[in-house]
């Protein structure tokens, strides 16, 4: 392994010999695609946090599965989630993204502003792509949350104001009829033929919406406007000549069997995790890793640059039968008495999850270059300790180069806000801004990130 | 906005929202509308949490995702509607044996027929030519079914379909107030009692100006509730009100509760349904009466589990309780297991579920200041729930929340995590006393603190909350005071009857005027 200061100090000199200077730091791209990937509830720190140098640092149990890709990786350590106020874990998912506190009273209210991802999709996918963004979840509002969408559960947040919550998808056959159906080149007419009706259809509730507007009073007709904005981003998207690219390196996911997955499970849950469904549970890993295949394809395709990817909502309520763990991860959390061993398990699993999905992304050839290349994917959760819900040195990791991100190092900063790495990740792709979501928590960029 | 002093004989209009269907009135429209019972909405994205029956108009919001789904599902019923001759039939009789000549005429007969339904308001000619010129692209290089599937996937985007649009009309006895119309009284009227779409007695009720009076809507809402189109409302309404929802998921330890199923679970389930059920419909049916009745309902199954001896067959059939150990709605088996988070019961939970559904009071939940301070209790630790949460009274930074929640749900502590009575834990004698907040005090134990709950005027006047939020569709605020007011002190004169509430709620000024700047 080439690692040490002896041999860059070395090597650089004569790379600069070499020719005129064309490194990634001097002007880098701005990144294409961007990927948030959500675990909830934290980590266990001391198990975490990698040892070493910035450059030379060895990944620590809980993040040791990433070490096939620890080049690839950005641990980004020391940021505290200062804009997180609110309930313990609503206050974290409504800020992860937002940089904003929860608005109102307590376990009221949602953020206050848009969430990058939606940022970042106005910027490179919405009106490029056929799809602005996709927001996935694996088991989702499983808790209190009463399968309804709710402060606990939301992560990503609307661009425009009032920047109202955006629900996840949930089922894998509608998420990949969704996206790859089109791919299918079969039934031309049919295609043609569905699409000129779609249009006509969304034409008349273009008109209809329209006509209501008009005749009602402000606070209701913001509900029909925004109902009717929805109505002309799908004519938007539907009229939209990007057809899928057919890219080499585009083609539809396998899809698996799915039969033994029920999305809804658990959706009319109780408040407080009695609903163990096991046999839908044991579905989770394949249904995961069918999620981030069709997400990985999703970019690979062009059918959209932005992604969420939510693994559960934040009091995860649903077990662990293939890592013999018959409580749900909420219990070995909190619920049950903080159980640091079967965190850590629970933990190290959803790094391997991730280890699959970066190097699904480095094996896509884009032209010359991996789909990771031009890729940011943020890595997070909305506390850093489960049982004290805290929410300083959060457990975040970024990859990819999209941007001239340098990785393959651990970059520790000193207890800096959140909102600067929300920033830093906008600045990553062409967005020029020096601060986002609440400016009380936010002291401009990272530095030390390209 | 200030709170309104509510005086007699000024009218306090209310407020209501532009409100749309939940997944649950969708369902049961299309049923309704389109005989379609495949409940294709639950394939919509989940509302909004808002009041807890996600019908909270001020919070419901149209995602992305949801108008796209709105589509699709659209499209489902569409197809269904009319994937057979015999399904056509069913639109409109002329469908039946179209001809070249025939098909448009009928188009136009089944928009007839299927608009105002769905629309609940009759549609002026120029809608449903655009309607009818939707048809005709549908029928373009495809069949007649396919353009009137088109028809149907447009009405049930429409926004005069998914959203309940009150324009109305002026008082004439007060001409600067306006009241709903016929027609949307007729919805306002079916919505809140049965979670559908207007049926024919009621529109045609609406067309003879029967619903201009509240009398005359007091008379249709007492028709509506003998019916049995009322009885999903309620049980909607209870399962998202008690933690009961999901006990046909529930799982629990083997070893320790041996006899404890899944199916357990959903048969507690139904016994409460059945209790409330008959209790509101044939017994007393007030809310103290619920809540203090000396029987339920249990099959054989259920009662082996509980113990109770005498009853055989499927069928579910009212038992005495030995009032020593149960009574009322509170201990039974199902809200005790619903209030439990694993072999272990959680007074934390049991009072938390009595405060803040019950009673109204809110909680609360840790902010993250007070979190870094402390660690949460063991569940595993000491003999008895008692001895386990303790910490909560010691520390002074638990305390000042817990002290209500804790020694509520110790009153309970005789219901095991399945919902069983058990007089000691772990060999320990259970101390089952407690303290209830606010007038309540102190209580020896289950027995008494349900009979001090159902006593108790904020239990009473919480539930009216509950059922106005639920029924008008929103969170009660300060500038409902007059409403939340109008009902709690007629739910109080009718003896505090389920049923009674139900009507009204029908009566209020809320319910027979529209706000102003809402027209």
């Amino acid at each position: 392994m080439l690692r040490g200061a002896g041999a860059i100090a070395v090597a650089l000199p004569w790379l600069e010999i070499m020719g005129p200077e064309r490194t990634a730091r001097a002007a880098p791209e701005p990144a294409k695609r961007f990927l948030a990937v959500y675990t909830p509830g934290g980590t266990v720190l001391n198990r975490w946090r990698p040892t070493g140098t910035e450059t030379s640092f060895t990944l620590s149990p809980i993040l040791a599965p990433l070490a096939p890709v620890q080049n690839r990786l950005l641990v980004v350590d020391g940021l505290d989630m200062k804009s997180a106020l609110g309930e313990q874990h609503q206050a974290g998912i409504v800020a992860w993204l937002t940089g904003t506190a929860q608005e109102g009273a307590n376990n009221g209210g949602y953020g206050s502003g848009p969430s990058i991802d939606q940022v970042i999709a106005a910027r490179i996918s919405a009106g490029q792509k056929a799809q602005a963004s996709i927001q996935i979840a694996v088991r989702w509002a499983t808790g209190k949350a009463h399968g309804l969408l709710s402060p606990m559960n939301a992560a990503n947040y609307e661009n425009a104001a009032p920047h109202k919550p955006i629900p996840p998808r949930l089922d894998p056959v509608e998420i990949f009829t969704k996206l790859f159906g089109t791919l299918n080149p079969s039934d031309n007419n049919d295609a043609a033929r569905r699409l000129a009706r779609q249009q006509s259809i969304l034409d008349f509730l273009d008109r209809r919406y329209s006509a209501v507007s008009a005749a009602l009073g402000a606070a209701d007709k913001q509900k029909i406007d925004q109902h009717l904005t929805k109505i002309r981003e799908i004519e938007q998207s539907l009229s939209s000549t990007d057809t899928p690219t057919t890219m080499s390196s585009c083609k539809a996911p396998t899809m698996v069997d799915t039969s033994d997955y029920n999305p809804r499970t658990g959706l009319n849950a109780d408040d407080k995790g009695n609903v163990k469904d096991t046999s839908t549970d044991a579905a989770i890993p394949k249904v995961g890793k069918l999620m981030t295949d069709m997400l990985v394809m999703a970019l690979a395709c062009d059918i959209t640059a932005v992604g969420t990817l939510q693994w559960s909502d934040t009091e995860a309520k649903h077990t662990f039968p293939w890592l013999n763990l018959t409580e749900h991860h909420h219990f070995y959390q909190h619920d049950g008495g903080f159980k640091p061993a079967e965190c850590e398990r629970i933990c190290n699993w959803y790094s391997k999850q991730h280890l699959y999905l970066l190097q699904e992304m480095e094996k896509i050839d884009m032209g010359g270059h991996s789909l990771l290349d031009e890729s940011v994917v943020f890595f997070g959760s909305e506390l850093s300790d489960p049982p004290s819900h805290k929410k300083n040195d959060m457990p975040f990791l970024l990859a990819g180069g999209g941007g001239g991100l340098r990785t393959g190092r651990w970059v520790r900063y000193s207890h800096l806000p959140h909102n600067n790495l929300l920033v830093s990740i906008l600045n990553l792709f062409g967005d020029t801004r020096t601060t986002f979501g609440d400016p009380r928590y936010c002291t401009g960029p990272l530095t030390n990130l390209t | 906005m200030d709170p309104p002093v509510c005086e007699d004989g000024v009218v306090y209009p209310g407020r209501a929202p532009l409100r749309r269907l939940t997944r649950f009135e969708y369902n049961n429209t299309v049923r309704d509308l389109l005989g379609d019972t495949t409940d294709p909405a639950f394939s919509l994205p989940s509302e909004d949490v808002g009041n807890g029956f996600g019908n909270d108009a001020d919070t419901l919001s149209v995602s992305s995702l949801l108008a796209e789904q709105l589509g699709t599902v659209a499209e489902g019923i569409a197809q269904r509607a009319t994937a057979t001759p015999e399904a056509l039939a069913k639109l409109a009789p002329c469908a039946s044996n179209v001809t070249a000549g025939s098909e448009e005429a009928c188009a136009r007969t089944i928009i007839e027929r299927l608009a105002p339904r769905a629309y609940r308001r009759p549609v002026a000619a120029g809608e449903a030519d655009e309607l009818l010129a939707l048809y005709s692209v549908g029928r373009k290089d495809a069949t007649f079914a396919a353009g009137v599937a088109t028809v149907i996937e447009a009405l049930l985007q429409s926004p005069d379909f998914l959203y309940r649009i009150e324009k109305g009309t002026p008082d004439p006895e007060r001409p600067q107030l306006r009241r709903p119309t016929g027609d949307e009284m007729a919805t306002r009227l079916s919505y809140m009692l049965w979670g559908t779409m207007p049926d024919e007695q009621l529109r045609m009720a609406a067309q003879a100006g029967e619903l201009s009076t509240k009398e005359g809507v007091r008379a249709h809402a007492e028709r509506m509730l003998d019916d049995p189109r009322s009885r999903p409302t309620f049980r909607f309404f209870f399962d998202n009100l008690l933690p009961i929802s999901s006990l046909a998921d529930l799982e629990r330890n083997a070893d320790a509760f041996p006899t404890f199923s899944r199916t357990i679970g959903s048969l507690m389930r139904e016994e409460t349904q059945r209790f409330l059920e008959h209790e509101i419909f044939e017994g007393t049916g007030t809310w103290p009466s619920i809540l203090t009745a000396p029987y339920t309902f249990v099959n054989e199954q259920l009662a082996a589990f509980y113990g109770i001896p005498g009853v055989t067959g499927d069928e579910f059939r009212e038992v005495r309780l030995d009032t020593t150990q149960r009574l009322g709605l509170l201990t039974q088996g199902g809200l005790m297991a619903g209030t439990t988070h694993s072999n272990n019961t959680n007074p934390v939970v049991r009072g938390s579920f009595v405060l803040q559904k019950l009673m109204c009071i809110s909680i609360p939940l840790p902010t993250g200041a007070i979190l870094e301070q402390v660690k949460p209790p063991d569940p595993y630790s000491g003999k008895t729930a008692r001895e386990r949460f303790s910490q909560h009274s010691k520390d002074p930074v638990c305390a000042g929340c817990h002290k209500f929640m804790d020694p509520v749900g110790f009153a309970f502590e005789n219901y095991d995590a399945v919902g069983l009575f058990r007089a000691t834990e772990n060999g320990v004698t259970i101390d089952p006393s407690g303290t209830v907040p606010e007038t309540l005090g102190d209580v020896s134990g289950p027995i008494d603190l349900v009979q001090k709950l159902a006593g108790s005027e904020e239990v009473q006047s919480c539930f009216a909350k509950r059922w106005s939020e639920f029924a008008y569709g929103l969170t009660l605020r300060a500038e409902d005071r007059c409403t939340q007011q109008a009902i709690t002190t007629a739910f109080e004169a009718s003896g505090y009857n389920v049923k009674q509430l139900l009507i009204e709620l029908t009566q209020t000024d809320a319910f027979h005027y529209l706000a102003p700047g809402q027209e």
